[in-house]
């Protein structure tokens, strides 16, 4: 009865079609930044698409990457995403400093909604918490999977480098 | 392995529920095999289209998402209809002891959510799996598929409304039998209230010495609708039981959506940084992998695979693995030193990593410039 092992599944099926999908549609980038914007833009596009369009953020994820994968010049694309990030995060790094308990509940809906893909578009506080609670899901097995993907990676480089080593 | 220690207290609940992390936990099938090895030829238009599953009008709709306005009130209207069900089922039943056991039924909720959606598309193994489940939370959530839209939220309100005087006097940690025991009278009230479908009035009872005009009482069935769902949430979120309050439970949720952004990032700068290749992590893995994991004694065959490798004598390191004939991929392989690996096999933890070992020769990280303790400090 292991929905969630499910969710995990579909999200790497996903995840295997969109890195297929962006690696035919680049010519390979060498930059670590660049494959990392394009390994971080797949796996997004894989979570939306297992949870497949019933939810407002799993469609703004899609239509915020969407654009990317269909046409050509990527990796232009993918820099300036990760320009519009690294904005994002300094907004958000400045927004939790000045956030107290006494700011209330008003400005945290707000900043929640900046979080949640889609969140914008959502104005009432039922539905944004609904939909946060699925995107949290969804993360929760993006995370999962990477981190199990990525330990594999880590062990192999271990036993390359310790091979180096002798 | 030191990965999770590394992810901070916010992480706090998902790291010690170890049991499912490893790719043998994700119960990978035939369908994998398939379609990895199929792959390349399906995807060679990189159709965005067949990644969604959906006819091509309503994805070109998706891609244009937040551009239309008539579609943001679709979005909306849309969630009422597939969200609502499964997570006003979520609020009779609160106490639940494990992260994993939480994560499961949020996305059980999820997944029927996509199911009813999609027409189940994606099978019907949760649907179907769910009435054969006898427990009182399951039957909850068999009631909800077989409603319509409209009605859900009129049984899901009265059924919150059972639920709140309760949850204010039980502490979250014990008391399993008084949840199952609401969650059963819930579910009588449930089906009673069914026939109240075809009305378009809540049926919300006022309890006593409070305002009983329809304004206060919409309004407080609105607040409470919100607070269960906040409920969950903190369920969901570690560390959130204790706060009281809704702008303290926003911002641990808030926290924890960023530290799972965060996470997500610099995971995908750890794989970028090991793989020179986009898209070559996963499909090796889940490959060989996949292989391991549907037949799980090793036969001792010699490999198949063109690698200049060692000799096999270290069997140990492969007893509960069985690789599979490569896929089409051409793996470059320098020797992998068996021995040297199945030490790193001794060092790791007990299930977890025992599969990723196999799994990781095959992946090639020969030409991995990145030192792994390098990667290991990036946390």
């Amino acid at each position: 009865m292991n929905t969630y092992n499910m969710v995990k599944q579909r999200f790497i099926k996903k995840w295997i079609n969109t890195l297929h999908m962006l690696d035919s549609s680049i010519e390979h980038p060498l930059n670590v930044t660049e494959r990392k914007n394009a390994i971080r833009l797949s796996s997004d596009l894989a979570i939306a698409a297992a949870r497949s369009g019933s939810t407002v953020w799993s469609r703004a994820l899609i239509s915020r990457s969407g654009n990317k994968t269909t046409n050509k010049p990527m990796a232009r694309r993918i820099l300036k995403k990760a320009r519009n990030r690294m904005k994002n995060r300094c907004r958000t790094l400045r927004r939790n400093g000045n956030f107290t308990a006494k700011v209330g509940v008003r400005k945290r809906t707000e900043f929640l909604k900046s979080l949640v893909p889609g969140g914008e578009l959502i104005d009432d506080k039922d539905y944004l918490i609904r939909e946060t609670l699925d995107y949290i899901v969804y993360l929760r097995a993006q995370v999962d999977v990477m981190r199990t993907v990525a330990a594999v990676d880590l062990v192999t480089g271990n036993v390359t480098n310790d091979r180096r080593n002798k | 392995m030191d990965l999770t220690g590394g992810f901070g207290a916010r992480s706090g609940g998902v790291g010690p529920c170890r049991e499912p992390i490893g790719l043998e936990s994700l119960h990978l099938g035939d369908e994998f095999r398939q379609l990895v090895t199929t792959l390349p030829p399906e995807n060679a238009g990189g159709s965005f289209t067949a990644l969604l599953e959906l006819p091509p009008t309503q994805a070109v709709e998706l891609l244009h998402f937040t551009d239309s306005s008539s579609s943001q009130v679709a979005a909306v209207t849309g969630i009422g209809g597939e969200i609502a069900p499964p997570l006003h089922s979520f609020g009779g039943t609160l106490a639940f002891p494990s992260n994993s056991v939480l994560m499961e039924r949020a996305a059980r909720f999820s997944v029927i959510a996509t199911e009813q959606q999609n027409g189940n598309i994606s099978g019907e193994t949760p649907t179907s799996s769910v009435p054969s489940n006898s427990s009182a939370n399951l039957d909850r959530v068999k009631t909800e598929p077989a409603e319509t839209d409209s009605s859900q939220r009129l049984i899901s309100d009265s059924a919150i409304e059972n639920q709140i005087p309760s949850p204010s006097q039980n502490n979250r940690n014990g008391k399993r039998k008084d949840f199952e025991k609401k969650g059963k009278s819930s579910t009588k009230k449930n089906k009673s209230s069914e026939e109240n479908e075809k009305l378009p009035y809540v049926h919300v009872r006022a309890r006593r010495g409070q305002a009983t005009d329809s304004h206060s009482l919409a309004e407080r069935a609105r607040r409470e609708k919100i607070n269960a769902r906040m409920k969950l949430l903190q369920e969901l979120v570690p560390g959130c039981d204790k706060i009281q309050g809704t702008a303290l439970v926003l911002d641990e949720i808030i926290n924890h959506v960023q530290s799972l952004q965060r996470q997500v990032e610099m995971l995908s700068m750890r794989l970028a940084a090991v793989n020179p290749r986009i898209d070559f992590n996963l499909d090796t893995i889940l490959a060989s992998e996949n292989g391991s994991l549907m037949d799980g004694s090793f036969n001792g065959t010699p490999m198949q695979l063109a690698w200049p490798h060692q000799a096999i004598e270290t069997e140990q390191s492969f007893h509960h693995r069985q690789l599979p004939p490569p896929p089409t991929q051409q793996w470059p392989f320098d020797g992998l030193n068996q021995p040297v690996w199945g030490r790193e096999e001794d060092q790791a933890d007990g299930n977890d990593n025992s599969n990723l070992m196999a799994v990781s020769e095959n992946v090639m990280v020969a030409s991995a410039n990145l030192h792994p303790n390098q990667v290991k400090m990036e946390l």
